[in-house]
């Protein structure tokens, strides 16, 4: 099975290519329009009847049948009773549930961080040549070509009478009115036919007359298409190249724009902090100012990661800009989202010192088991710190003294990095490069822990402050993020040449992998505090995420080990031979290796596990789905009005999961995965 | 060589190091170290649960199964059930019905888009990857409700709701279609396809042989496919020559509930025993060589004492945890033979009326609303949603496998073919095909499992199958913990079945490398 | 210690050097295969070994259980008097102390040339990043490629990789050297360049134990070759006298094959 795959991947062509920047290399040349047409709809140019016959049935078929889809869903989408004003009056209710709104600065802080962190990552990640104009001018055609046919399919607009009601006729087209009890009749009041009415739709003149917008947009689009398609010519559309950044940038900036000028919303959020539906306004103003400055913050931080991509000490600030990815979703989550209330008292009594014990002693411990020649002693101490972490656990079972938590943990670490001691023994820049990372990593662990454990100032109508979008993306950052270590280490059990360790993390990836997810956010919602000391409880936001990173896990633990596969025996036997320890082969040599052949099958769990999420609907969660399954469609306005609510959360699922996947799909491509 | 040389080193014995360096010794007890810590935190939260649950005054075990829950499903095989243990079951019926049903028409549906995907015609292929993309990037979840919302929409029933009326009914109460079902002599009938199974093999086997000695053209495949449709036919109007199994397997029944328990433990303790000896011979024996027993590293004795272990835990769970586990077995064993035995009892003596299949075409049942009456196979509209969406979801998937499967066939093949002069139809049977199909094996498998697993989504419409069905009793009875036992179960049984399943295909298809 | 072995010539000088390798009685089965079967040797500082054989009999099992990737079953192993067991630290002492050069040269991928060669003294012998980096770039030059440093192992030819594995094995700076049939996996005009760097080696008085087809390179450069078949060693002399004098038929047999 390894020879199978390391056959397939050339892992070290892909490794050595992974660092280059890509080659620019043209597209291909287009077939004139009718030839094209012939080869890929009509079949000819193979030279046979049978081809032209069987291309031609085939295009006919698929053609109508695509038709019929567009048709019906454009129908739907610009019917006039589908119901729209459920999803644009509750946008924010469906993004961010019950969040306060004069807390809602937080929120766009919080906007704010990522666009910066995305802005700066945009700006230092080395990126292909672009779009070529021929491709931008077929995407102009492809839209511009929908939005004409979209024009001339849908059905005529229904027309309403004086009082805005839909005007109805019968079969023969006899427009029908309504009498004193409110029911259809014929002008004449004869009783309206029991079959065969439907509403009065205007003529399709008077619709495409109505529709101008639509047609000036997609004529105009086919226009600029034509334009650079005509002017460019055959090579000149095909080599030059538009850098996909600034493109991208280019056209998010557009749609910032459309919120000064569009009626997007048609609300205004008021004084007292309600909102207000009010047909004359554009966009409400606490809506469009943010989206500028967040574009605003995207595209200079965009530029300022250009600048510093060209710095020369530009490997720390990439791993700076990794570590701040990695905590990024704590710091919105708990330091802006929640706005704890510090207990400075405490924070002095008990936080402080507690970090200085642990940074210094723990910092001097590891610096004096990394001293050179200490043989077998640094192992032996370790496993004394683990035993005492071991102890503080076991104490707190049988309840023999008292002990914050956050002490227990921080020891367990202390002995666990301390075991990995030995592998640093060197010159003082090794060393102090384990106490640096040490001192890091308890300054974050503290402070983190610090955070959850304070009080938060935002009071919601709930337990939980977050719901909807917000949950959604919450859940599964920190799944992704607790998840990958966990995945990683059982892969590496799953592999191990110890029995033990391969049956455990074989039990536990099959048994996960075995049951449905549901069952598990059933177990850990509903009985999970069973399991649990009287003294501890765990909040439904953290059971759920529990849940998904254990699954996840499981998931991940299998792409991870398929790319161990990947990685060929001499590797481990070269470790070897040059006598690296287990812990340096696995992360230098082996790691390393595996997870660059994992990247797509990575993100492609990263996809499962955001459409999973809206599993959180079931067990109680108020997320994305709930918002649209359950809440909007029980306010007294929009009643039962399910549809557009859903579609609306399909169109954002489908643009989040669409967009990874392609990125997969590049990374594939430059990485030569699957490719013959 | 000289022997003498060689024998006065052998004697200076190598000295062993001390054992925090051997080593063998350091990698096994820090295997055992994890084992011991995974094991004590796990009966740490075991203890603590049944201290929870005790101070809350829940009763534990397995009892509901036999009480009646008191709650009602829809669609199932019983819509009122009597006792908690046959609610579970119609649930599970249910589950695997829609999984194999499911798997079926994803696999039919699956195909064919992968296909036309791959198709030259750059219309058809265009349509089938929106399609793809469509139901790939959104969650099943969201398809499920949003098919359970339109649905719900849709006109209400009646006898002219269409779209083909008499035959196929599109309305909010689901989808009515016509049915066939199983009638009285259906395993009869079945035993009469075993036979014809057996029979043709022989058969096919004998024409095969005929073929590859005197190279005449002898349908191999299709005297297989006659001999069974022969059988069919013999047995459609025989059937109840077979009634006499009813019998047999009552015998049995009896004779499996006359086992002690005692016997039965004593049974799988031998079992559990003769594995482990089983598998540390074959150990052995593969440490065995032409000049005696080659000498055991330390790593082999830890193992041989770990099989040894594992048949003690067994042991002790047989006679100390779970005694009844044997008698459960001896139960469970009797009951699955009693049912065999009515399932061939009825309609044994009825030679003339019944024929082991029957159909109906979906009807009208009158009363103060209409509703589709029970001739028909009726979806109802949750049932419908859950269907359509984990068919749609998981084609969409199978289909991507099926494209890439057959673009894994390296080009090369595809010109060696024509290279010997295969005409194309043989060329995509004998090579391409084959090839293809090797690739797409184990990911399709995976799909099969996610497919089965994702019928568990049908708690979200209401729709009955087993966790629908579990949960509903866990919240009735507070039974939260067993319910989630069973799931458990059932599932890894579920999953296991696949897997051997598709394993037993992929070795069979697999190529032989060195 | 030392074994008097009667099919050993051996000088006088050379008996006196310290024993480097220690092969005593090694017996290695996989299954019921006996792939190694009483192999005994004897190896002395600063002799230039190479062992010959037909495909599969044993010589490539039997030096790399001299570096533990094999683990032998029966006998004793003993390098620079160091027993090779179980204990970590006589493996740890005894992996630093070897250097390893393989078939299919098994450079690390993903990093550039030099972080190939500077990984070991860094990790493993703890030398500071500065030095071990001048010793990479000496270690380049040492085998003609000082220019390709910053590269990666992917963008080298095959005997390019082959020299960077030399030099990455003698950052080391090992006692012994042991090569797997280094030139199998290269194109013949690439063989040259790997075989002119471990004649300067052997020159430079290096212990190697050298498993290889390269006739011609056995001739010239050997101290003494040692014959195996079937998991046994056949034969044991001077190059001179292998080649143009042998004593055991399957020798013969073996040489008229491949002469």
């Amino acid at each position: 099975m390894s020879d199978l795959l390391s056959s397939e991947i050339d892992l070290e062509k892909v490794l050595a290519g992974a660092d280059e920047e890509l080659a620019v290399r043209p597209d291909e040349p287009s077939l004139p329009p009718l030839e094209w047409a012939g080869k890929n709809l009509f079949g000819t140019g193979q030279g046979s009847i049978g081809a032209i016959v069987r291309g031609t049935f085939l295009t006919v078929i698929f053609a109508g049948l695509a038709l019929l889809a567009y048709r019906a869903v454009l129908n739907f989408i610009f019917s006039e009773n589908a119901g729209w004003d459920s999803v644009r009056i509750n946008l924010r209710l469906l993004f961010t549930q019950a969040y306060p709104d004069e807390n809602y600065t937080r929120v766009w802080v919080t906007v704010g961080v990522v666009a910066v962190l995305a802005g700066l990552s945009l700006g230092m990640t080395k990126v292909g040549p672009g779009f070529s104009f021929k491709r931008i001018a077929t995407w102009l055609f492809s839209w511009g070509g929908l939005i004409v046919l979209g024009v001339l399919l849908r059905e005529p607009s229904v027309l309403t009478d004086s009082n805005g009601e839909t005007r109805f006729a019968d079969s023969r087209g006899v427009e029908l009115v309504r009498d004193t009890n409110n029911s259809l009749v014929y002008q004449n009041n004869d009783p309206a036919p029991s079959t065969g009415i439907s509403a009065l739709r205007e003529n399709f003149g008077a619709a495409m007359g109505d529709r101008l917008g639509w047609w000036i947009i997609g004529l105009a689009l086919l226009a600029i298409g034509a334009a650079i398609w005509f002017v460019l010519g055959d090579l000149r559309r095909r080599t030059t190249f538009v850098p996909a950044i600034p493109l991208a940038l280019a056209g998010i900036g557009l749609l910032v724009s459309t919120t000064w000028w569009y009626r997007w919303g048609h609300y205004t959020f008021t004084e007292e902090g309600g909102f207000e539906y009010g047909p004359g306004e554009l966009v409400a103003t606490s809506t469009r100012i943010p989206w500028t400055i967040m574009f605003v913050l995207l595209v200079v931080a965009y530029l300022g990661g250009r600048l510093l991509a060209r710095a020369t000490a530009s490997g720390p600030i990439r791993i700076g800009l990794s570590a701040a990815w990695l905590l990024a979703p704590f710091f919105t989550y708990y330091a802006i989202l929640r706005g704890p209330i510090m207990d400075w008292a405490h924070v002095v009594s008990t936080d402080l010192p507690l970090w200085v014990l642990f940074a210094g002693l723990g910092g001097a411990l590891l610096w004096l088991l990394t001293r050179p020649g200490l043989g077998e002693i640094g192992r032996i101490l370790a496993v004394v710190v683990l035993a005492a972490a071991a102890f503080t656990w076991v104490g707190a079972f049988f309840g023999w003294f008292s002990m914050l938590q956050k002490v227990r943990l921080s020891v367990l670490f202390l002995g666990l990095t301390a075991l990995l001691a030995p592998n640093f023994i060197g010159e003082a820049r090794q060393r102090m490069k384990l106490v640096v990372g040490w001192v890091g990593f308890i300054t974050i662990f503290h402070l983190l822990v610090t955070l959850i454990n304070t009080a938060s100032s935002i009071e919601t109508p709930s337990e939980d402050f977050a719901g909807g979008f917000m949950v959604t993306i919450y859940v599964a950052l920190f799944t992704m993020l607790f998840s990958f270590p966990l995945g990683v280490l059982l892969a590496l059990a799953r592999t191990s040449r110890m029995p033990l360790f391969r049956v455990m993390a074989t039990v536990y990836i099959e048994a996960f992998r075995g049951v449905p997810l549901i069952t598990m956010l059933f177990f850990f919602t509903v009985f999970v505090n069973i399991f649990l000391p009287g003294s501890m409880e765990l909040s439904l936001m953290a059971a759920v995420t529990i849940a998904f990173v254990l699954f996840s896990a499981a998931y991940l633990a299998e792409n991870v080990r398929g790319g161990m596969q990947a990685i060929r025996r001499g590797q481990y036997e070269a470790s070897d031979a040059l006598g690296l320890t287990t812990v340096q082969r696995t992360g230098f040599i082996v790691l390393p290796q595996a997870l660059r052949v994992s990247i797509p099958p990575l993100v492609g769990q990263t996809i499962a596990t955001f459409k999973e999420t809206s599993l959180l609907a079931i067990v109680g969660v108020f997320d994305f789905l709930r918002m649209a399954r359950d809440v909007v469609p029980a306010q007294t306005e929009f009643l039962g009005t399910r549809k557009p609510g859903l579609l609306f959360i399909s169109a954002v699922y489908f643009i989040g999961a669409y967009a990874m996947s392609k990125y997969s799909q590049r990374l594939e491509k430059k990485l030569g995965v699957g490719e013959r | 060589m000289s022997d003498t040389a060689q024998e006065t080193l052998v004697t200076t014995a190598s000295q062993r190091p001390p054992f925090y360096r051997d080593a063998t010794v350091v990698k096994w007890i820090a295997q055992v170290a994890t084992l011991v810590v995974v094991l004590f935190a796990l009966i740490f939260l075991a203890l603590q649960a049944g201290d929870n649950v005790s101070a809350k005054g829940i009763k534990t075990g397995f009892d509901f199964l036999d009480v009646d829950p008191g709650i009602n499903l829809n669609g199932t095989i019983d819509n009122d059930p009597d006792t908690g243990g046959r609610a579970l079951w119609a649930g599970m019926v249910n589950t695997l019905r829609l999984s194999i049903g499911g798997i079926v028409a994803a696999t039919l549906l699956g195909i064919l888009v992968g296909v036309t995907r791959l198709s030259k015609n750059w219309m058809a292929s265009k349509v089938a990857s929106v399609f793809i993309e469509y139901m790939r990037n959104i969650p099943l979840l969201v398809h499920i409700i949003l098919f359970f919302a339109i649905m719900q929409t849709a006109p209400s029933f009646s006898d002219d709701v269409g779209p083909l009326n008499g035959w196929v009914h599109f309305s909010n109460k689901g989808v009515s279609v016509p049915r066939v079902f199983q009638a009285d002599g259906f395993y009869q009938w079945l035993t009469f396809l075993l036979i014809g199974a057996v029979v043709g093999n022989l058969v096919r086997r004998r024409q095969q042989r005929v073929q590859d000695e005197t190279g005449a053209t002898t349908y191999p495949l299709g005297s297989l496919v006659a001999v069974i449709a022969v059988f069919g036919v013999i047995g459609w109007f025989l059937h109840p020559l077979f009634g006499w199994l009813d019998g047999v397997f009552s015998t049995i029944a009896e004779a499996v509930d006359k086992i002690p328990q005692a016997a039965m433990q004593i049974a799988l303790t031998v079992l559990a025993v003769v594995l482990a000896v089983n598998w540390i011979r074959r150990f052995l024996n593969s440490r065995r060589t032409p000049a005696g027993l080659a000498k055991l590293t330390d790593d082999d004795w830890f193992r041989m004492i770990f099989a040894g272990v594992g048949a003690a835990i067994a042991a002790a769970v047989i006679w100390v945890v779970w005694p009844g586990g044997s008698s459960w077995l001896i139960n469970s064993t009797r009951d699955l033979f009693e049912v065999a035995s009515d399932k061939f009892g009825a309609g044994r003596d009825s030679w003339q009326n019944d024929r082991p299949l029957g159909a109906a075409r979906p009807d009208f049942a009158e009363g103060r609303f209409a509703n589709p009456g029970s001739a028909g196979l009726n979806f109802s509209a949750g049932f419908a949603a859950v269907f359509f969406g984990i068919v749609l979801y998981t084609a969409a998937f199978i289909a991507e496998i099926v494209r890439g499967g057959i673009l894994a066939v390296p080009k090369g093949q595809t010109e060696a073919a024509q290279a010997i002069g295969l005409r194309r139809a043989t060329m995509l049977r004998r090579v391409i095909l084959p090839q293809a199909f090797r690739v797409s094996l184990p990911p399709l498998g995976n799909q099969y499992l996610n497919l089965t697993k994702n019928t568990s989504l049908a708690i979200a419409v209401g729709a009955s199958e087993l966790v629908q069905v579990g949960q509903t009793i866990g919240n009735q009875t507070g039974k939260n913990l067993e319910v989630f036992a069973i799931w458990m179960l059932f599932y890894l049984a579920c999953s296991l079945t696949i897997s051997v399943v598709v394993n037993f295909f992929n070795v069979r298809l697999a190529i032989v490398e060195r | 210690m030392s074994i008097s072995d009667a099919t050993t010539a051996v000088s006088e000088e050379m008996a006196s050097r310290a024993d480097m390798i220690v092969s005593d009685g090694v017996d290695k089965w996989y299954g019921d295969f006996q792939a190694l079967k009483g192999v005994t040797a004897t190896i002395k500082e600063r002799e230039v070994v190479v062992v010959l054989g037909p495909s599969g009999s044993g010589k490539s099992t039997w030096i790399r259980c001299i570096n533990r990737l094999e683990q032998h079953q029966d006998g004793r192993i003993m390098v620079d008097g160091v027993e090779l067991t179980n204990d970590t630290r006589n493996i740890e002492k005894i992996r630093s102390e070897v250097g390893m050069v393989f078939q299919s040269f098994n450079l690390f991928p993903h990093i550039t040339v030099l972080d190939n060669i500077t990984l070991a003294p860094i990790w493993v012998r703890k030398k500071p990043r500065g030095e071990a980096e001048q010793l990479g770039r000496d270690l380049l030059e040492r085998v003609g490629i000082p220019e390709q440093a910053d590269k990666f192992p992917g963008q080298l030819s095959g005997g390019q990789q082959q020299r960077v594995a030399i030099a990455r094995a003698l950052a080391m700076e090992p006692r012994i050297m042991l090569f797997d049939e280094p030139t199998s996996a290269l194109d013949p005009e690439m063989i040259k360049e790997v075989l002119d760097v471990m004649k300067e080696l052997a020159r430079s008085g290096m212990t190697m134990m050298v498993v290889t087809h390269e006739m011609g390179f056995a001739r010239e450069v050997a101290d003494r070759i040692i014959f195996m078949e079937s998991g046994e060693i056949v034969e044991v002399g001077p190059p001179e006298h292998f080649f143009t004098n042998p004593t055991e038929d399957r020798t013969k047999l073996f040489l008229s094959q491949i002469l």
